[in-house]
């Protein structure tokens, strides 16, 4: 193989995929980057068995022909190279050599034999998906996955595709986070269609999402695989199998006493309130009572400390314990913008949070478990 | 004629035999306490077929004349009792005038005596209970008794007594633990062809310690010492109306304990190694046991027991010793006082003393069933229950003896540089006395405590802070309250944290340390009730077998209290919804069949349930388990500080509440020595 290839250009790629390669080197060939050389392009692959991304450049090809490159190496090389035209050439004993200006390296890479077989995207007919809806959903939805890896049902994120929405939702049993983009309309799809894609996947398609000036990507499966298609790259996951829990029972529907708040001051209140909760649980007090949110927090070890803010509210008083951090996590979610809804039922059922605007393309709602503080 | 007849002497004092005499270690056990009753100083015990063929003892005590010692041998004969009073008050280690007829009439007896400056000695044979023959003789002052031919007459006895190193190694244990009590004394205990003991007389304890156990038992081994007034004396006053004008009230006495207990690295496998000396009386009392096992509570595991030997002082009549013939059994006037004394005397000593495992001892610390440290323990002692379940197939209980050689026991405490088990004879004894008192220059000093009867904060007697030994031989060992000062430097395999200080390097493991924090975070939460519970999205089913449903009920308060919402959810299934805070998924399964499953153990091994404190220390303990950081969990250096303070600040930094080490240290002085510097 051998081939000159723009700096630019490579990095980008480079950049791109370096993200799925296995950090921990427990099978070596895992930290490679598999490197193919055909025509006018070069494709790139990196997986570690459960992602893939494969990706592709422009190249010039002086000689057709693969091979891998520890990845972490040429990639921290490349950003080091000035802007130019790269050479990249296989020499014998599956060592490559990279030569840019008056800069030669050589690094071994391992036989192309040994890379693992990656998943070609199939060739049956592939859902078009708004790019920016699922950037919007992984956003809204990804920081509620479980990190308890035991539950691996709750490891990912649940995909909803109907013909007239979009809907994503992740949960780690104590809180819930599901969004759905309505008036969409998606192509191929009769009924409806849920996969399980798992956070890893999702952090790489945020990647990929963020990266790409396309409207839509391409999405498809198969028994053990989830495709998708991101402009001229392709990320592979495998799915998550099993059941996941049944959100639509849990979703609250008589939360009848609310208050509407800033998510900005909401969120302020809460941090300095925390810094007073329990280390470990960093559960707070909501109270709602005549026109008052008051937020308030104690531990033995800290001290204690209470925010209020004025808020139309007129119903009996309440006094719910949360899990701070999980509520930051949503103010986080909507940028600390606009105005939320905090509505709850009483201190043992779970409390809801969503924005307050009435002509929002997405429909968002987050369920908290309570706590008992 | 009527059927009730008055048994012979020969007959009753076998009978008597039966609760004083069982082994040859309880005949030595009477007959050493005979000694030092009678003053001696030096006592040397010659033994035979482990005692079954011969024991003798001499020594240099008050002797008898002619009429005493045959006096000596007729039942309830005694020098030491006079009156009933005189039993709430006894001073002596005998007191019933048993032991010696019951001995005679179970084997061959010969007892050579003589008064300090009589101008002739008496000279008994008895043979199962018959005198033969009564001489007078020439002997120096002092008493020789030779029991030879134990059980020669009671077949059925002599059936039950074990094999020869058996039986040695109990004797051996015995002797040995009686020459700890007593320093001060000259003991000598040698088989037919070894010197299995010897100790010439020292000044402390702690020399003791060293000369009979080794240096290294015990550098495995802290002081205790501290002492306690009694809030009142234990003997009941008399009604008002009844009491003597003339006599002052009872003054409350003093109770007095020091010793020395095994760090948490340190464990066995039975009580065993547990040694009780009240008023230098070998005992066996469940109370301080079990005083001695909540010292040690969620600091070793609740399967393993600590080596301690404990020697308690107390007014003679806080202490009734007259319960059973063997006399080990003793009742306290004040139990409970006494029971606290000691679990907060031990408890403050481990708390104090926070001892580090060195990193190359914790290497061979798991608790094991091979030779113990110490010989085995008095429940062999007669008249009193065995405290180990006594096993079906009928192997010997003592591990040790079964890997003897031949006749001879190999010792517990072996090792070439021990004044124990010295084939050679006595040629090393001069050289661990130098040395010994080499090291001991500076006296133990007892623990300073409150009359409140809580153990003192106050430093400045602290008798921890220094070293027993001169600092110029020894530099103090690492202890872990140096953890505040650790330095992290990273992590090993993202499971245990390196760290460094002056005291050389630090290996933690992060998850147990992360559960000694969060456990004693927990109990403290439980005890004020401020227990945070997390109530979850959709109830997590636990399946359980119908035995464990009944468990479940049993618990079911504490759990709640512990910050859990359980409810059955048909008959062989829990809901759970809501848990502990840092509890999730498939751990909060884990931790619940866990306390559930252990939660009948007691009740099966011990025939009674496990009390309030024990279940909370144990639901604590898997709270704690399930919920800290795992291995294999990349930590930054700021969570690895955090951590590192945080564990510096708990009260047990030393193990984890199931007993596990929590910090090695490999000291400056191994790593110097290690790469040839010094
Ligand atoms: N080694 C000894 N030296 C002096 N007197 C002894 C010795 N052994 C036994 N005696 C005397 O014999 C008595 C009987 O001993 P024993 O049967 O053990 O009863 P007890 O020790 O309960 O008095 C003792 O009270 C003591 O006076
Ligand atoms: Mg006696
Ligand atoms: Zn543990």
């Amino acid at each position: 193989m051998e081939i000159t290839v723009s700096r630019q250009e490579l990095l980008k790629e480079l950049t791109a995929t370096q993200g799925v390669v296995e950090r921990k080197t427990t099978i070596p060939i895992l930290s490679n980057f598999l490197l193919e050389a055909e025509g006018e392009r070069l494709s790139l692959t990196a997986t570690d068995l459960d992602q893939a991304i494969r990706t592709s450049a422009p190249v010039k090809v002086k000689k057709a022909g693969a091979c891998t490159i520890p990845a972490r190496r040429m990639y921290d090389y490349v950003k080091l190279l000035p802007e130019g035209e790269i050479s990249i050439k296989l020499l014998d004993n599956h060592w490559v050599q990279i030569k840019s200006g008056r800069s030669t390296t050589k690094i071994v890479g391992m036989a192309r034999a040994n890379y693992p077989q990656v998943p070609e995207f199939p060739s049956v007919d592939a859902i078009k998906i708004s790019a920016a809806a699922l950037k919007t959903l992984i956003a809204r939805t990804i920081f509620a996955i479980s990190n308890e890896e035991t539950r691996y049902t709750l490891n990912g994120a649940l995909l909803v595709i109907k013909a007239e929405s979009l809907a994503m939702v992740a949960t780690d049993g104590h809180r819930l986070s599901f969004v759905e983009k309505v008036n969409e309309e998606i192509a191929g799809v009769s009924g409806e269609k849920r996969v399980l894609v798992p956070r890893k996947a999702l952090d790489e398609l945020r990647q990929l999402l963020a990266a790409t000036a396309e409207a839509t990507i391409d999405f498809a499966d198969d028994e053990h695989t989830l495709y998708f298609r991101v402009g001229h790259r392709a990320l592979s996951s495998r799915k998550l199998n099993g059941n996941f829990p049944n959100y639509e029972a849990v979703m609250p529907r008589d939360n009848t006493k609310f208050v509407i708040v800033s998510a900005a001051e909401l969120g302020q209140a809460i941090q300095r309130v925390a810094q007073f909760a329990d280390e470990r649980s960093g559960a707070v007090r909501m109270k709602i009572e005549q026109n008052e949110l008051k937020i308030s927090s104690s531990s033995t070890e800290a001290g204690e400390s209470e925010d209020t803010i004025d808020t139309p509210y007129t119903g009996d008083a309440l006094t719910v314990g949360f899990n701070s951090g999980y509520m930051l996590d949503f103010l986080k979610a909507l940028n600390n913008e606009g105005e939320v809804r905090l509505e709850f039922k009483d201190q043992q059922s779970a409390g809801q949070m969503r924005p307050e605007d009435p002509d929002a393309e997405y429909r968002y709602r987050y369920v908290l478990m309570p706590m008992r503080i | 004629m009527g059927r009730i007849r008055i048994l012979n002497d020969q007959v009753a004092n076998q009978i008597a035999a039966g609760e004083v005499v069982d082994r040859p270690a309880s005949v030595v056990k009477e007959l050493l306490e005979n000694s030092l009753d009678a003053g001696a100083n030096r006592i040397r015990i010659e033994v035979e077929g482990g005692g079954r063929k011969l024991i003798r003892i001499t020594d240099d005590g008050c002797g008898m004349n002619k009429d005493d010692a045959l006096l000596a041998f007729e039942r309830h004969a005694t020098s030491k009792l006079r009156t009933a009073d005189d039993l709430l008050n006894i001073a002596t280690l005998g007191f019933r005038g048993e032991a010696l007829p019951s001995i005679a009439s179970v084997a061959r007896v010969t007892l050579e005596t003589a008064e300090p400056g009589s101008k002739a000695g008496t000279r008994i044979e008895i043979a199962g209970g018959k005198i033969l023959h009564v001489d007078e003789i020439a002997a120096p002052a002092g008493t020789t008794i030779a029991v030879s031919d134990l059980f020669f007459n009671t077949p059925a006895r002599r059936k039950f007594l074990r094999a020869e190193s058996t039986e040695l190694a109990h004797l051996t244990a015995l002797v040995t633990h009686y020459a700890l009590a007593h320093p001060e004394k000259h003991f000598e205990l040698l088989s037919a062809s070894h010197t299995l003991l010897s100790a010439p007389p020292v000044k402390k304890n702690d020399e003791r310690i060293f000369q009979i156990l080794g240096r290294d038992t015990h550098s495995q081994l802290l002081p205790v010492a501290a002492e306690m007034q009694l809030a009142r004396a234990g003997l009941p006053e008399p009604p008002p109306w009844k009491r003597d004008p003339d006599v002052p009230a009872p003054v409350p006495g003093q109770l007095r304990l020091n010793g020395f207990f095994s760090k948490p690295e340190l464990q066995k496998l039975n009580r065993n190694s547990i040694y009780i000396f009240v008023n230098k009386r070998l005992i066996r009392d469940r109370a301080l046991l079990h005083a001695i096992s909540e010292a040690y509570r969620n600091v070793i595991p609740p399967t393993s027991f600590p080596v301690v030997t404990l020697y308690l002082e107390m007014p003679p009549e806080e202490v009734d010793v007259n319960v059973h013939p063997a006399k080990t059994e003793v009742r306290f006037r004040q139990q409970q006082a006494v029971h606290d004394f000691v679990r907060d005397s031990l408890r403050t000593a481990l708390v104090k003393a926070r001892p580090a495992a060195d990193f190359l001892s914790a290497l061979d610390s798991a608790p094991t069933a091979s030779p113990s440290l110490l010989p085995p323990a008095a429940s062999h002692l007669p008249g009193l229950p065995e405290s180990e379940p006594v096993r079906p197939d009928g192997a010997e209980r003592f591990e040790g003896a079964s890997q003897g050689t031949g006749n001879a026991a190999r010792l517990p405490f072996s090792g070439p540089q021990h004044a124990v088990w010295n084939p050679s004879g006595l040629d090393s004894v001069p050289e661990f006395l130098v040395r010994a008192s080499a090291l001991f220059t500076q006296p133990l000093q007892p623990a300073a405590i409150q009359d409140s009867g809580q153990p003192s904060q106050d430093c400045s007697d602290d008798p921890f802070a220094a070293p027993p030994f001169s600092a110029g031989v020894q530099s103090p060992a690492p202890n872990l309250n140096a953890l505040a000062s650790l330095k992290p430097l990273g992590q090993l395999r993202e499971s245990f944290i390196l760290a460094v200080n002056e005291d050389g390097l630090w290996i933690i493991d992060q998850h147990v340390a992360h559960e000694r924090v969060l456990f004693e975070k927990i109990l403290r939460d439980r005890k004020v009730e401020q227990v945070e519970r997390q109530r979850l999205l959709m109830p997590l089913l636990v399946e359980l077998k119908p035995a464990q449903m009944v468990l479940f009920a049993q618990i079911a308060d504490e759990l709640e209290e512990n910050g859990f919402e359980v409810e059955p959810f048909g008959p062989q299934t829990l809901a759970v919804k809501a848990a502990p805070v840092g509890l999730e998924g498939k751990q909060l399964e884990r931790m619940l069949t866990q306390v559930i499953e252990q939660a009948g153990e007691d009740e099966a091994r011990f025939g009674q349930r496990e009390d309030m404190g024990t279940l909370r220390g144990r639901i604590a303990a898997s709270i704690a388990c399930h919920a800290a950081i795992k291995v294999n969990m990349p930590l930054d250096l700021k969570r690895m500080e955090w951590l590192l303070a945080e564990l510096a600040t708990t009260e047990h930094p030393t193990n984890c509440p199931h007993g596990r080490p929590i910090a090695l240290n490999y000291s400056w002085k191994d790593i110097q020595k290690a790469f040839q510097r010094i």
